[in-house]
């Protein structure tokens, strides 16, 4: 539901980030890892303002991020960057054209499909309308001119998950949030079994209040 | 972080000047060694006029391999790939998104009723090749799939002999040094193999409980990681980052494993080094091969050119060779050059578990179950297909509920909170050659002005039906190892081959058994390209096979003195 | 290779230790032979139940002690450490009914810990399969306790017997301490070979504990049942093994150091890399056949 954070917390005190100074970083994770922290959320050098505008507003909607949580993933600008460097993903379906320029179109043709319905842009939609026209561009049921002859539930396989969703998965916020392991090299992992974890693995709220101490311990 | 510790690590990576993605490191007498950290190991290099014996174009699973091996058998040669020369210890981050860097991410247009998934997903581009990133399941060929025509009714025969195959699996799998299980339970006997199995994870586990709960035979994956020291390589930390790129070097690659030997038997390794054409002279024979490095086109002169480039860059780099003696593209009299692309199925079903998984350590691929690549009853489709555990990591997940279970949003942020409870298994499944699947050249060109290859594919009914027959047993294994909430993945394939078929006949094929092209007699294929048909297994033990059978063929062929001109002239110019 | 080297001088150093304490004759002091030979035993019941406690304790903690009966083997080998050491310097030894206790619940706990480790392999997916003798609960391992309760049971008896008489179980105690001595070193082989075969005997060194220790094991065994005289030959084989045993320890920790990221990443490489304290199990079983080896060629001599 729009407005409350699906998230549980469900491995209190964890923060993949307090491995950085332990064997589980090594040297070229670390300097990966700070560049990828250091984004600048406002940095859009590809897209205009408006552009920029609907590109937010659509990345709240297909990863919310809570407000006061801190290592907000500057997921807008990682879009940008990715269709300002021109390097795709190896394959580019027929349909769709070259990265940045689909991406283009599909902003603007979102921002068409707002003002249509809705008499407002994308970005000042409420949560629930930018959701319902979400949905519409997943199932390819939006037929706005601007779209074009790009398929829109195409664009949203081929380019909305692997430019937004793949990008916020690919933050440590992320990696904490779902209790990922994160990097590891040197050292990886020794107790692989089932319901078995390694003391600098996040560990998993099972109500008896172990967690977090375990938790917080990790990196210290 | 106030205390900053410098432990268990590697040095500062950054050493001015050394960027493997845009400045090569093969060159001035040495290339890099693999092993060290900065370290360097000499290299002999050859003259650009100086015809070499051989230019090797791809220094993957087969144009490493036959690099290896026949600078060991005294023949000059030179490899060239297009990717850079990493030193894994301090060029691979644990980190998904970075690590990109070892697929190729060029341009591709991918077209037809099932586009494909490339780059990640089966496409390297590094010295190494795809092997450098592959998830390392090194798996035999059922031997009737030699002749799968004859002996199963489907496919194509191969113009080789399974027991030969089978000699050449142990020279692969010692090599690599693969670590599997004491008896395997399919199949002919094989040796013991090298290392020991490594423990299973979880994910592994489950597989097994399904697998036992179904009635059918299961084991250890026969993977090419160590379970135990070789040399400077130490065994697999299980950090689980496989298909990114292996930091530890315990993933017996072919960057780690053959390429040394070619270098200490004195191939040369050009890294970044494109090559566009092979050129041919007024004979029709190839004379070498135009490639791009260092910001300029060159020539090298070579006597054999053997394109290793897999089953895309393959028919892309003959399909650019045209000429007006080859206006077709080279080696292609049979119109068959970039034909028959043909990928494997990779349906999955993925489910919940109580227990926690956390598929993210250890190899993906722990346990495998080969059960439908050697039962042939209960199936209403041709091929066999094998299934084994997974272990993707977040990025990987993430895409896999986005666009397999249609999740974004709040159900997606929840869902992948789970992500330690989810479990899922996945198959690798022989799907049908067709003529309509197939490389192209598109209108477009990269960045080096080179036509871009389109990518079409399509499944046939017989795919279909199988897809539908791995999913439905795979659930039901899933749900009979206690995991809930399960659901179907259809959107995925995996490796790719064909493209320029062997055979016995220059009208149906691209090359003879020993993958030399039958239209230009020192111009030879060697990669899963030269497939006929695929199997029910991964891929790259058998083009290794391949690899070693094709040098071993050359030496033969060598000392007979056929290997300038063909012994015996192909059967449709002995027609005429 | 400076690894080879170093590996190489530390196994040698190691080994010479295990080969002084083997060798080792204590000053002629006015002392029954089974006084000296009781402190041996008691020596090697000390080892091996070191050899227990930290073999236990760090592939319980590997466990997680899940199970609250993993803390068993660590601190019941702890118990019998101390029991074993208070006999070895009690002076003038006498049978300790508190001692004898504690040996014998030490060598029980061994053979629970079998039947718990067993239960855990044969639950798992596989059942009695090569993947879960590598992986699950080391079915051999407990009974290292029991061998170290054994032993030191043995000793409380010998010290307290008739030095002219001494006998264990209705036997004379000479031959039979040998001949248990001699199956006690079979199972160890049989648990360093089973570990070795895991790790492929990727060193051709993996090979010294499955092939000198049978050899000693079999001469302990004919020493036991037709043994006469003086006995050159399997006592420098029984010191030999002595030697290896602390030896192993430093393959293994050479072995660790060839793990990713070696001994700097020791939280994981203690862990998965091979077990340091489980080689000088074959040091203790040794001094106890060497022990029983010079009870029988004092009896031999006073025939």
């Amino acid at each position: 539901m729009p407005g409350t954070d699906p998230r549980r917390d469900r491995f209190p005190g964890y923060d993949v980030t307090a491995k950085r100074d332990t064997p589980s970083w090594n040297a070229k994770t670390r300097a990966v890892v700070d560049e990828r922290l250091a984004i600048d959320p406002e940095a859009h050098r590809f897209f205009d303002t408006t552009e920029w505008r609907t590109l937010r507003a659509l990345c709240d909607r297909i990863v919310p991020q809570p407000a006061d949580r801190p290592g907000r993933v500057s997921l807008a600008a990682m879009v940008d960057a990715k269709a300002g460097s021109g390097k795709g993903d190896g394959y580019r379906n027929v349909k769709l054209p070259p990265l940045g320029a689909a991406w283009r179109r599909a902003l603007a043709a979102l921002e068409a499909e707002a003002n249509a319905r809705h008499g407002h842009p994308f970005s000042a939609l409420p949560a629930t309308a930018q959701d319902e026209l979400i949905e519409a561009m997943r199932r390819g049921d939006l037929h706005d001119l601007a779209w074009g002859d790009m398929p829109p539930d195409l664009f949203f396989q081929d380019r909305v998950v692997p430019d937004v969703v793949k990008s916020y998965y690919a933050h440590p916020t992320a990696w904490s949030e779902i209790g990922f392991g994160g990097p590891a090299s040197p050292r990886g992992y020794v107790r692989l079994g089932p319901d078995r974890q390694d003391p600098w693995e996040a560990h998993e709220d099972h109500g008896d209040g172990h967690a977090r101490p375990a938790n917080e311990r990790i990196g210290r | 972080m106030s205390r900053v510790r410098r432990h268990a690590d590697n040095p500062a990576h950054a050493l001015p000047g050394d960027d493997p993605e845009h400045e090569p490191r093969a060159r001035h007498g040495r290339a890099p060694d693999v092993m060290r950290l900065g370290g360097w190991t000499p290299m002999r290099e050859h003259g650009e006029d100086e015809p070499v014996d051989f230019v090797i174009v791809g220094t993957g699973a087969g144009g490493g391999t036959l690099a290896a091996k026949l600078a060991e058998y005294g023949f000059s040669v030179v490899a060239m790939d297009a990717g850079p020369y990493w030193r894994p210890l301090e060029d691979f981050a644990s980190d998904e998104m970075h690590q990109s860097k070892l697929y190729w991410t060029d341009d591709r247009i991918v077209d037809g009723e099932n586009p494909l998934q490339l780059g990640a997903n089966n496409s390297g581009k590094s010295v190494g090749g795809s092997t450098v990133h592959f998830a390392m399941v090194s798996l035999r060929f059922r031997p009737e799939w030699f002749k799968s025509r004859t002996l199963l009714g489907y496919g194509t025969d191969w113009p080789v002999d399974w027991r030969e195959m089978w000699r050449y699996y142990d020279e692969v799998e010692r090599v690599l040094a693969i670590s599997g299980p004491l008896t395997y339970p399919w199949g002919p006997k094989r040796p013991r193999y090298p290392y020991r199995a490594h423990e299973l994870n979880a994910a592994a586990r489950v597989l097994a409980r399904g697998a036992e709960a179904m009635g059918i035979a299961w084991t250890e994956s026969p993977i090419a990681t160590l379970s135990a020291p070789r040399g400077l390589a130490p065994p697999c930390v299980y950090r689980g980052f496989c298909t990114s790129g292996c930091s530890t070097n315990a993933k017996q690659s072919v960057l780690n494993t053959w390429l040394v030997r070619a270098l200490a038997a004195g191939a040369e390794i050009r890294d970044l080094a494109m090559v566009g054409q092979v050129e041919t002279g007024a004979d029709g024979r190839a004379t070498g091969v135009r490639y791009h490095r260092e910001g300029r086109w060159r020539f090298q002169r070579a006597r054999n050119v053997v394109v290793a480039g897999y089953a895309i860059e393959t028919p892309r780099l003959l399909l650019n060779s045209a000429s007006a003696r080859h206006p077709d593209g080279l080696a292609n009299s049979s119109g068959l050059v970039g034909r028959y692309l043909t990928v494997q199925a990779n349906q999955a079903v993925w489910g919940t578990s109580a227990e926690e998984i956390r598929s993210y350590k250890a190899p993906p691929s722990l346990a495998i179950s080969e059960h439908w690549n050697y039962e042939d009853h209960g199936k209403d489709y041709h091929g066999g297909w094998c299934y084994m555990a997974q272990g993707p990591l977040p990025t990987l997940w993430s895409s896999t509920l986005a666009t397999g279970h249609d999740l974004w949003g709040d159900a997606l942020v929840a869902e992948m909170q789970n992500y330690n409870h989810s479990v899922g298994l996945k198959n690798v499944g022989e799907y049908m050659p067709q003529a309509r699947n197939g490389v192209t050249l598109a209108d477009e060109t990269d960045q080096y002005g080179l036509p871009i290859a389109r990518v079409t594919y399509s499944w046939c009914d017989n795919d279909r039906a199988q897809n539908a027959h791995a999913r439905a047993f795979m659930g039901e294994a899933l749900a009979a190892a206690d995991v809930r909430d399960i659901w179907e993945q259809t959107n995925d394939t995996c490796h790719l081959n064909g493209t320029c078929r062997m055979g016995d006949d220059p009208c149906t094929s691209v090359v003879d058994a020993d993958c030399r092209s039958w239209d230009v007699d020192n111009l030879w294929v060697c990669d899963g390209s030269v497939f006929p048909t695929v199997g029910g297994v991964n891929p790259s033990l058998t083009i290794q096979a391949i690899a070693c059978r094709t040098a071993d063929r050359i030496r033969d062929m060598a000392a007979r003195g056929e290997l300038d001109r063909r012994a015996r002239p192909p059967a449709r110019e002995r027609a005429r | 290779m400076p690894g080879a080297t170093a590996m190489i001088a530390a196994g040698l150093g190691a080994g010479l230790a295990g080969w002084w304490l083997a060798a080792r004759r204590r000053p002629a002091r006015r002392e029954p032979g089974t006084h000296r030979a009781a402190r041996r035993l008691n020596e090697a019941s000390a080892l091996l139940g070191l050899s227990v406690m930290a073999d236990s304790g760090l592939e319980h903690f590997r466990g997680e002690y899940h199970n609250r009966a993993m803390f068993a083997a660590p601190s019941v080998s702890g118990i019998q450490i101390g029991a074993s050491a208070l006999g070895a310097v009690s002076d003038p030894a006498r049978w300790s009914t508190p001692h004898h206790a504690v040996q014998v619940a030490s060598a029980a706990t061994g053979v629970s810990g079998l039947a718990f480790h067993l239960w855990n392999v044969l639950r798992r997916p596989g059942g009695l399969s090569w993947q879960n003798l590598f992986y699950g609960a080391p079915v051999g391992a407990p009974f290292a306790l029991t061998l170290a309760g054994t032993v030191g049971a043995a000793a409380e008896h010998v010290r307290g017997a008739d030095p002219h008489h001494t006998r264990l179980l209705g036997r004379p105690a000479g031959p039979a301490l040998a001949a248990g001595a001699a199956f006690g070193l079979g199972g160890t082989v049989a648990e360093a070979w089973l570990l070795h075969l895991r790790g492929a005997f990727h060193n051709p060194l993996m090979w010294l504990p499955v092939t000198v220790p049978p050899v000693t094991a079999a001469l302990l065994a004919r020493a036991a049942f037709v043994g006469r005289g003086r006995m050159p030959v399997t006592r420098r084989m029984l010191e030999a093994t002595a030697a290896l045993g602390f030896a192993g320890s430093a393959f293994h920790a050479f072995g660790v150091a060839r793990n990713m990221g070696g001994w700097r990443n020791w939280s994981q490489n203690i862990q998965s890399g091979p077990p340091l304290p489980a080689p000088p199990s074959f040091t203790g079983m040794a001094l106890a056949g060497l022990a029983a080896l010079e009870m029988m060629e004092a009896r031999n001599a006073r025939d």
